[in-house]
């Protein structure tokens, strides 16, 4: 049998590689991992569209003062669509919830029984207003394509906890993908099995793949389970021939672990054993068939709700990292967060239905005791402006938007940078955040120093956090 | 005067400060941090003397920046940014300058790096030796190794039918290979148009070719294949290098009048576009700006990165670190690309064509120009007059009396005092149709001087359903509503307006409906109006909407001029007449012509009727390429004026420096000693003046660099293992004499030809080795002991599956076939992979035909490590993972096609031998034979396709 580090000399797959054929990946580390780690997993919740910051976590009293008034934002604007409105006043009121007292949006009201966990931080700065770029800087830490998304450099580094189910799960709304769809989780240069796996929790087919396809109809669960067996002791005769050549062992067992994943996977999604009362608290009407044709908060609840609950059952039965989309791209009618027409419209059932599912998480996860090694982060490609476009809606805001962030080694109940008066630029315009601070931060918490976790690449050491990127020790317990 | 300066100070003080005892600890203290060995910032360092002094004014402290900054004269740009020097110290620095900045010699801390100093900057020449082998055996001898036996017949075999082809061989090719037959199937397999087919796929790997867009929304490129096609048909050619290099980077250019030289410009645009970033912002905008910049960027490193193996991107924010490429450098490269966008450009489907088509063209405009020198005076002289004409003639008459106008022809909403309201109009076709297209004609009103197009919606959508009340089971034909679509649509005039559905996806429905969201403005206040709505089932066929009944959310029912069922009654105004038009002209031409002298007049007339003689230029076909853009709106291309480029200070469009001019990397074109030539003017001779450059023949980076990555497809590795970087982060060769003698036999003796070059390296012993490894002491086998064994890459399994399960197609060329549904289409297409149905003959050709999706590639592949057309691949990855597994056990490929497997072989030991190309043992049959009499055997093919020897190349 091979020694961990044959494997990894000869088959190059990176150190996270390893999970699936050494069985004890928990403690596998890559050189990278040189702080003792927090937080084990990550949640990474993203609103595809570029959610409003001012309508839901950043309170600006100054725009409730001077709502309608005609915007002066001191300096030129450059806008995505052009013609800037009057100030527009957050859509709904805000209250302050916890010892904190943060002061939150009733769209998102369900959160406050998590406000003391939480840390926000206000002060972000994207790159441009452009959707696609704004969504793979967030993503990958890269404006343009051919990069691996976060969870993909987790995997890599850290590799799996469990050797049956994947390590990055990536969990689409069920409407579609958003703004460049799986290359915000694609592996890039990294071996593919970093890159996220798709599940859709209660399709039929959750995983691509996982069982035969139909047009199988000749196999049956006896001649599956044949095939694997007679597999095996083909190749382990293929292989004691060519015993220096531990690709072909390690093909050997990734089929065990496949016949692994095809039973672990299925029970980790089931969600019918789990108690009513919870599926309540995470919003579920799991019997309920007809909703209303209008976008609506109970429904987005339902939705939302579902993929934090598999979020959960994932998360505990070993998955490293999962990233929970909420909106997909551009479609009609909207179903994002991209509010240019109408934020109260989009904005109210989607703020809503994530606050109810995400809060429910963070309860549960608390109450198994998972949030302290759990770093949940939300986040989404940019802001939207303090004033109107004209009518109901706000442009992009890629001068300033909100991130937060809980569990897992984050100090709750803090604010680290604060936006301007109207919420349209950094308050402190020199030292805005990045999303190259908030990954740096979060793979401080998973012990990893972020400028040591390089891949050599055409001739560059890429990083998740390019040559940029500090950790926020405000934000660390 | 410095040097004189510096003389009468430093004699004239005795107590001058010291540079090492006094001056250094300082700069030790505070800057070397940012300005040291480990940083550079802003290309600046302060342990090198040379480099330091850029910001010294030996003699003058108040001149020298570097003073300013420390002093804080500077309040901008404070040094050092965190703290600050004591007053003391910034006296020993102002006096040390002041004394003349004496820095002695041999003290600095640090030894600049000449960049250039490296193997792959030093000129191309020719080694002694005389074969592949003897350089690999020399270095083996060296190395205390000596060679693996030569490989048996079948594994050879298996090699070269998958190295050169990409397909196993079939059983009946089974031979004994002795050395005559060996080289006969090397050039059977080289002449197999097979061939073209496998090594495109490596070389469109390294341009990063797509057929989406990526980014947002990733569009389809439909036209994207004929570059494809143009790979391979150069490949099967056996193009020499030099011209397939050139054809790609400046075909049209260099080789005017061919179909290759317009189709090979693919290569420019092969990569991501970033369409929002284009087409939705302008380039006066910063966003629109960055846009075009990294489009530019990645023409670039498409031909520097690909073709030279230079990591050119690193100098985007300062000088390259490692390589002697500076920023300047990198700029000027852009400026090569400054007036191309990615286009749909016009080819003809033979050289011939391409001719007459040039040359016809060339006439034309020879004519139009000198029709036009001829009549620009005359106009001139015609005057106001003819610019009324003219007027007129443009549409602008349209606004006069119409003689088309009646008085019953349209519907009309009621009056809204918001330009947002929301208004809609609908026809009920009385039963659920499949919707093939929508005309929509506007109306004709004078009323507040509008004219053609009065009321015609700004924004708006067009659905269909079979409920009235749209709310269940709307399809969208066409929007031009939504805020993300941010352009307005213009007043049509009286041109009707027409919407195809998406091409296969066709919509139905009963009703059909148009909402206006941003309604058409009047005298202050808004309304939608529409003269006719027309829908089609087919191209041909009636208008199923005539005489149709029509409700609407309001209308202003003012009959007979205004009212619903005006809609579908078979009345619209028409734009004026062709005949008026013509009239017009001829009137507009009388004038202009009675301005002319009759010498005059007489050229006009005959330039006039050879004009007209010239047949027109027929139907053209088109590729998506890097070209000139002619558009309007707000992506509008440059029309062929280059953009302005300037040097970006740390890669910030906020941050412009000088403008630079069209050049290439100056320090590797005196070191190859290969001047950079501008002939011409126009912006092809930006790309021309590139292209001779990298091909040159002292171009050692563009020899070095594909000899190796021919070796490296041939031996799974390179000689250097970096093929993308040939730079000082990148690998040193293992056997740097044979990569230049490869470099330079391919180069002259060879004539650029790759065919000669596979058979030089496939001929040779090394190649032909054993792969067994059980017993060689060189573990990595970076000096080749013996031959690597390899894993198949995503296509050659897919395309073996197809191959055993006798299903392969191998039709050529051609648009590419697509292995998924797309769904909506109109918008953000989505690539559904699931709903393909893997029994669909059309996606049963070889995988380099598959049409490839940016943002959502095709799963089973990438789960095989397949390239990501968004990155420029030099070498596939290759991962082993459960995923990977349960792909090929359960993907609807591997699973539709082991029965088809099982049907074509009819045993199992034929379809053993079908895959693997040799005989079972007994043992290996009996366990099979067994399997099979319980399941059957389909289930033996499945089990088959999955064996590690299928994945897997000796």
């Amino acid at each position: 049998m091979l020694t961990r580090r044959q494997l990894l000399q000869t088959t190059g797959q990176g150190f996270g590689a390893l999970a699936f054929a050494s069985m004890q990946a928990a403690e596998t580390s890559h050189r990278s991992q040189v702080i003792a780690p927090k937080a084990k997993r990550v949640v990474q919740l993203f609103m595809g569209g570029a959610a409003s910051h001012i309508d839901l976590f950043d309170f600006k009293p100054a725009l409730v003062k001077h709502h309608g008034e005609e915007s002066n934002f001191g300096e030129a604007v450059e806008a995505f669509q052009n013609g800037l409105g009057p100030w527009k006043k957050p859509v709904w009121d805000f209250k302050p919830y916890g010892q904190s007292g943060k002061m939150l949006s009733e769209a998102v009201a369900p959160l406050g029984a998590c406000a003391d966990d939480m840390a926000f931080v206000h002060n972000m700065v994207g790159k441009t207003g452009v959707h696609s770029q704004g969504t793979l800087l967030q993503a990958t830490g890269f404006n343009l394509p051919g990069f691996p998304g976060m969870g993909c450099w987790v995997s890599y580094a850290l590799g799996s906890i469990s050797d049956n189910l994947p390590t990055f799960v990536v969990l689409p709304d069920h409407r579609g993908f958003a703004s460049n769809g799986p290359k915000n989780w694609d592996s890039a240069f990294l071996p593919s099995q970093h890159a996220g796996t798709i599940i859709y929790p209660g399709a039929e087919v959750p995983i691509s793949d996982l069982f035969p396809h139909k047009n199988g109809r000749y196999i049956s669960a006896r001649s599956d389970r044949g095939g694997f067996d007679l597999l095996k002791q083909l190749n382990q005769k293929h292989a004691a021939l060519r015993e220096e050549d531990s690709r072909l062992e390690s093909r050997i067992q990734s089929y065990e672990l496949a016949a692994k994943m095809q039973l672990a996977a299925p029970e980790a999604l089931d969600i019918s054993k789990e108690s009513d009362a919870m599926k309540t608290m995470y919003g579920i009407q799991e019997h309920r068939k007809v909703w209303p044709t209008e976008i609506n908060a109970e429904e987005e609840a339902d939705y939302m709700g579902r993929k934090c609950l598999a979020a959960r059952r994932l998360l505990e039965r070993g998955v490293r990292f999962v990233q929970i989309w909420s909106g997909n791209d551009n479609g009609f009618p909207r179903r994002n967060w991209d509010s240019h027409e109408d934020v109260e419209r989009d904005h109210g059932p989607l703020a809503w239905g994530m606050a109810k599912a995400v809060s429910a998480l963070i309860l549960d996860l608390k109450q198994r005791g998972l949030l302290d090694e759990t770093i949940i982060l939300w986040t989404t490609e940019f802001g939207r402006m303090p004033s109107t476009q004209g009518g109901k809606g706000r442009d992009h805001n890629p001068y300033v938007f909100t991130n937060w962030l809980c569990g897992g080694g984050i100090k709750g109940g803090v604010t680290a940078g604060e936006s301007d008066q109207w919420g349209y630029k950094p308050l402190d315009r020199a030292n805005p955040t990045t999303c190259y601070d908030i990954h740096a931060t979060m793979l401080h918490l998973l012990g990893i120093d972020h400028e040591k976790l390089t891949v050599r690449h055409n001739g560059i050491d890429r990083r998740l956090t390019d040559v940029h990127g500090h950790v926020i020790r405000d934000l660390v317990v | 005067m410095r040097f004189l300066c510096h003389f009468i100070l430093s004699t004239t003080s005795a107590l001058a400060v010291d540079f090492v005892r006094e001056v250094r600890p300082i700069f030790e203290k505070h800057c070397y941090e940012c300005h040291g060995a480990e940083k550079q910032k802003n290309d600046y360092r302060l342990d090198i003397k040379s480099m330091a002094l850029k910001h010294i004014k030996p003699g003058q402290s108040a001149e020298s920046t570097l003073f300013r900054f420390v002093s804080g004269l500077e309040k901008d740009t404070p040094m050092p940014p965190k703290s600050k020097l004591s007053s003391a110290e910034l006296e020993t620095l102002k006096r040390w300058i002041d004394e003349g900045a004496n820095w002695p010699d041999g003290v600095d801390v640090a030894k600049l790096e000449d960049k250039t100093d490296w193997w792959a900057f030093e000129p191309l020449s020719k080694p002694p030796g005389n074969s592949v082998d003897a350089f690999i055996e020399a270095k083996l001898k060296e190395k205390g190794l000596t060679p693996a036996p030569r490989a048996d017949s079948r594994t050879l075999m298996r090699r070269l039918y998958f190295d050169l082809t990409g397909l196993p061989p079939s059983p009946s090719d089974l031979t004994d290979l002795t050395d005559e037959k060996y080289e006969a199937l090397v050039d059977k397999l080289l002449a197999s148009p097979r061939y073209g087919e496998r090594w495109a796929r490596h070389w469109l790997d390294a341009v990063h070719y797509g057929e989406t867009h990526g980014y947002d929304k990733d569009k389809p490129r439909l036209n994207a294949w004929p570059y494809r096609d143009y790979v391979i048909r150069a490949l099967n050619n056996d193009k020499p290098y030099a011209r397939f290099i050139e054809e790609q980077v400046a075909g049209d250019a260099l080789y005017p009048g061919t179909v290759d030289g317009i189709t090979a410009l693919g290569f420019i645009a092969a990569g991501p576009w970033d369409y929002i970033g284009h087409a939705e912002v302008p380039e006066t905008k910063l966003d629109g700006k960055i846009a075009r910049h990294l489009d530019r960027d990645d023409m670039v490193q498409n031909a520097i990165g690909t073709v030279c193996s230079l990591t050119i991107q690193c100098a985007q924010c300062h000088n390259h670190k490692f390589d002697p490429i500076s920023q300047e450098d990198y700029y000027s490269l852009h400026a090569i690309f400054a007036a191309i966008d990615r286009t749909e450009v016009d080819y003809y489907p033979d050289d011939a064509s391409m001719q007459k088509f040039a040359a016809l063209q060339k006439h034309k405009k020879r004519l139009a120009d000198q029709i036009a020198a001829l009549e620009a005076p005359l106009k001139q002289k015609a005057g106001e007059a003819y610019t009324a004409l003219s007027k007129r003639i443009d549409g602008a008459a349209e606004k006069g009396a119409n003689p088309n106008a009646k008085p019953d022809f349209g519907w009309h909403s009621a009056i809204s005092p918001t330009q947002d309201a929301t208004k809609w109009v609908q026809v009920d076709l009385g039963k659920s149709v499949q919707v093939e297209r929508i005309v929509l004609k506007p109306c004709y009103d004078d009323y507040g001087k509008i004219g053609g197009g009065f009321g015609f919606p700004v924004r708006f959508k067009i659905e269909v359903s079979d409920d009235p009340e749209f709310k269940t089971g709307v399809s969208l034909v066409w929007r031009k509503h939504d805020a993300t679509f941010m352009q307005d649509f213009a007043n049509p005039g009286l041109k009707p307006f027409e919407s195809g559905t998406a091409g296969d996806d066709g919509v139905t429905g009963r009703f059909v409906r148009v909402t206006a969201v941003k309604l058409a403005p009047r005298k202050g206040d808004y309304i939608f109006a529409l003269a006719e709505m027309e829908v089609y089932e087919s191209k041909t066929g009636p208008n199923l909407a005539a005489g149709k009944p029509v409700t609407s959310l309001d209308s202003i029912e003012a009959p007979p001029r205004w009212r619903k069922t005006n809609l579908t009654d078979g009345i619209a105004p028409e734009s004026r007449s062709e005949e008026d038009k013509k009239q017009l002209i001829r009137q507009r031409d009388a004038l202009m012509l009675a301005q002319a002298d009759e010498a005059t007049k007489k050229q006009l007339v005959a330039l006039r009727k050879e004009r007209d003689s010239l047949p027109a230029l027929p139907a053209a076909q088109k590729v998506y390429a890097g070209a000139v853009h002619y558009g309007s709106g707000a992506f509008k291309g440059t029309h062929g004026t280059p953009r302005t480029i300037q040097v970006l200070k740390r890669g910030d469009m906020k941050q412009p420096a000088q403008e630079v001019g069209p050049n290439t990397i100056q320090a590797l074109a005196g070191l190859f000693d290969i001047p950079f030539e501008l002939r011409g003017q126009d912006e092809a001779a930006r790309r021309a003046a590139l292209a001779k450059w990298i091909t040159h023949p002292n171009n050692a980076l563009t020899w070095r660099s594909i000899v190796n990555r021919v070796w490296q497809h041939h031996f799974g590795r390179g000689l250097v293992e970096t093929a993308n970087d040939f730079g000082r982060m990148g690998a040193k060769p293992s056997h740097p004499e044979l990569l230049d003698w490869l470099a330079v036999t391919f180069r002259d003796d060879l004539g650029g030809s790759l065919k000669k070059l596979h058979k030089l390296i496939v001929m040779s012993e090394t190649y032909r080795q054993s792969s067994d490894g059980s017993v060689r002491s060189d573990g990595s086998n970076e000096f080749l002991s013996r031959q690597t064994r390899r894993k198949l890459d995503a296509e050659a399994v897919r395309d073996s599956i197809l191959a055993v399960s006798g299903k392969l197609d191998l039709t050529m060329g051609g648009p590419s076939f697509q292995d998924f549904v797309i769904d909506k289409p109109q918008h953000s297409p989505h690539y559904e992979y699931h709903l393909h149905d893997p029994e669909d003959p059309k996606s049963h050709r070889r995988s380099i035909y598959r049409f490839i999706v940016r943002s959502q590639q095709q799963p089973f592949m990438t789960v095989l490590d397949c390239a990501d057309p968004s990155m420029r691949v030099d070498k596939r990855n290759e991962s082993l993972s459960p995923l990977q597994a349960l792909a090929m056990m359960n993907n609807g490929l591997t699973v539709t096609m082991a029965k088809h497997f099982a049907a074509h072989a009819g045993s199992v030991k034929r379809a053993f031998q079908l895959a693997l190309a040799r005989e079972p043992t007994a043992e290996e049959l009996a366990a099979l034979e067994d399997y099979a009499k319980r399941e059957g055997l389909e289930n033996v093919c499945r089990v088959i396709l999955n064996l590690n020897e299928f994945s897997f190349i000796d």
